[in-house]
């Protein structure tokens, strides 16, 4: 058990941040234990696993850990760890079994969880064990849209109050259509990277015009896409807002487009349109008249871990994180829409994207900067439109004055001083729902 | 005589023929060292130019799955993959490299590959199915460096008069990639 430390890392008069938490040891396995040991981390998403008895490999921090789907249809999170000794009771990333069997001394469990048989318990166990306290251990498990999240804090709240507000947003792009999502993948990396790092980029967008000039330039070039300097972020019509601990940028356009993802181009833009403009009135009975017509998520984070789209930033220590990539597609859209989607996806933000590739020695760097003795006394500077963000008439959270700020990255860090100081759940606060959740789509989709 | 390669009926000691299956062999184990060589020298320009125009360039998952479920362990054409590359997004990759601005190989990597175990077997259309290993190394910046390994399946076929890959599938062994990232090409 870590010392209680009261953390004070970011000056939100200055922007300052002490730049320690991306090296420090002692700080990451509190993190483990005051972050990942209570929030609602996302793990998985269902059409992972859509038949009885599927399960989906993945982890909680460094907990590894198995979501299943019992044969009832039930969501289960469990730690993969066979009570006995501790072996792995699943070692592949995926598969359908009614049982887990541990390859250690045979203890065999349901796929709830259930301790169902073990060897010996009369010969050897004298009919004395209590197979009944011996389950794997379990997390709670909520959906949002499909997306799998569970948490080990039994005091957390509700997943519809952690995501709070930003589902407001959020919706704007995993809620869309009756039909759902699916999800494709992941890829796997390990990244010399400190998590927060890859978390809080996903609000920078003042980093676009010049870590990925090179791929946004051939891409104009070669796909026909919109240019990406600095001027043409600056006057995006894009937002940038902070809601209830989440990190959001979106589009804000009434001019009834279809936003320009990974892997459009000017040859399927037509294509793009039509789509958009055919599921228009599903969108606008789903989300209501102004979500449908006038919002569209952009890059975005969930606290804490959660990145872009449906992507997985994982602990492995405070100088590494394992990286997954999924692609998540509208189930009921065309074949021709979801292929570029998911070729644009891979093509841009996986291990051999384009983008990617020119972020992660960035990041590597900064990472290494919070580890030699002088760097790691010169704080990061995190300055930018500190006092011009506020609230908005039409939308829900701290919006920023222009696109390009890092008010979101600030606010970030001082989310991570929430989670850090608490000393349970009743410390950390909630902001109340109070946008207004037009139309029939619900958290469940 | 036993252990010895077949020869031509008619072939004496000075200039021992070869059959026309180890003539591809040699013919294709020469293209890949030139792939090689124009890799590690980095002459992306040449190495784009041994590919064909309807090219596809497919870097599959690799899955943890049991080995009675092998046949699931490569992930399909049509879900997630590394790399489903046709040749504009070749192209793209290379001449990103050129903008002076592609910060993940500027300064460049330092690769080396080795390619071998090279299995050849004609097709009936003409083309080639030619599967090869490789061992490729990369150290980049001062002190990263990496291993990957895997397989080559190509679909080769000639094109006025010389091999083009029309289609390659590289297989990794690697299930978590161990590399920041793929910036380099196999």
């Amino acid at each position: 058990m870590s010392a209680t430390r009261t953390y004070s890392v970011i000056d939100p008069a200055t922007g300052k941040i002490d730049r320690r938490i991306f090296a420090d040891q002692a700080v990451y396995d509190d993190e483990m234990e005051k972050i990942f040991g209570r929030a609602w981390l996302m793990i998985g998403h269902e059409s992972l696993l859509p038949q009885a008895n599927d399960f989906f490999h993945t982890y909680m921090g460094e907990d590894p850990v198995i979501l299943t789907r019992d044969g009832q249809g039930r969501l289960h999170a469990l730690l993969n760890m066979c009570r006995h000794r501790g072996n792995r009771v699943v070692r592949c990333d995926d598969g359908n079994a009614k049982h887990f069997m541990c390859t250690y001394h045979g203890w065999m469990y349901a796929n709830d969880g259930t301790l169902e048989h073990v060897p010996g318990t009369s010969e050897a166990y004298y009919d004395e064990l209590d197979r009944s306290k011996l389950g794997l251990v379990e997390a709670r498990v909520e959906t949002y849209a499909g997306i799998v999240f569970a948490t080990w804090a039994t005091d957390a709240p509700s997943l519809e109050a952690y995501l709070g507000d930003a589902r407001w947003y959020l919706d704007t792009l995993f809620n869309r259509r009756d039909g759902g999502m699916q999800a494709l993948g992941p890829m796997k990396w390990l990244e010399p990277v400190n998590w927060k790092t890859m978390v809080d980029n996903c609000s920078d967008n003042y980093h676009v015009p010049t870590t990925h000039q090179s791929s946004a330039r051939v891409q104009t070039r070669y796909l026909g896409r919109p240019r990406l300097s600095h001027k043409d972020q600056f006057e995006s019509p894009n937002r940038h807002v902070f809601v209830n601990g989440h990190s959001l940028t979106f589009r804000e356009a009434p001019d009834n487009t279809p936003r320009y993802v990974h892997g459009m181009s000017k040859d399927t833009f037509a294509l793009f349109q039509q789509y958009h403009e055919a599921t228009l009135p599903e969108v606008e009975r789903r989300l209501g008249s102004l979500r449908a017509h006038r919002v569209q998520l952009g890059n975005h984070s969930i606290f804490p871990n959660g990145v872009l789209g449906f992507r997985l930033a994982l602990p492995r220590g405070p100088l590494q994180t394992e990286f997954w990539h999924f692609v998540l597609l509208e189930k009921d859209a065309p074949e021709t829409i979801k292929q570029v989607i998911r070729i644009g996806s891979q093509a841009n933000n996986g291990v051999a994207g384009l983008f990617e590739q020119d972020d992660v020695d960035n990041w590597r760097q900064v990472t290494a900067a919070s580890r030699s003795r002088l760097s790691r006394r010169v704080p990061q500077d995190l300055s930018m439109g500190i006092g011009h963000a506020g609230s908005h008439p039409d939308y829900p959270g701290v919006v920023s004055e222009r696109y390009i700020s890092e008010n979101n990255q600030r606010h970030f860090y001082r989310r991570w001083e929430e989670f850090m100081n608490a000393e349970s759940w009743a410390d950390i606060p909630i902001a109340p729902i109070t946008a207004r959740f037009e139309g029939t789509a619900t958290i469940r989709g | 005589m036993a252990g010895q390669p077949a020869t031509h009926p008619g072939a004496d000691a000075g200039n021992v023929m070869v059959t026309s299956r180890q003539a591809l062999w040699l013919e294709l184990m020469s293209f890949y060292i030139r792939e090689a060589w124009l890799l590690d020298e980095r002459k992306f320009t040449g190495w784009l130019d041994l590919f064909a125009d309807d090219v596809l360039y497919f870097m599959p998952r690799r899955k943890n799955v049991l080995r009675r479920e092998s046949h699931r362990e490569v992930t399909p054409l049509g879900d997630l993959a590394l790399i489903e590359d046709d040749r504009r997004y070749l192209e793209m990759r290379v001449a990103r490299l050129d903008t002076g601005m592609a910060w993940g190989e500027d300064p460049p990597s330092r690769t080396r590959h080795l390619i071998g175990n090279l299995v050849a077997e004609p097709a009936d259309n003409g083309e080639v199915n030619a599967k090869t290993a490789f061992l490729v190394y990369r150290s980049h910046l001062e002190t990263d460096h990496q291993l990957l390994a895997g397989s080559r399946e190509d679909v080769l076929r000639r094109v006025d008069g010389a091999w083009k890959i029309a289609r390659r599938t590289v297989i990794l062994d690697a299930n978590v990639l161990l590399d920041k990232n793929l910036s380099i090409f196999l």
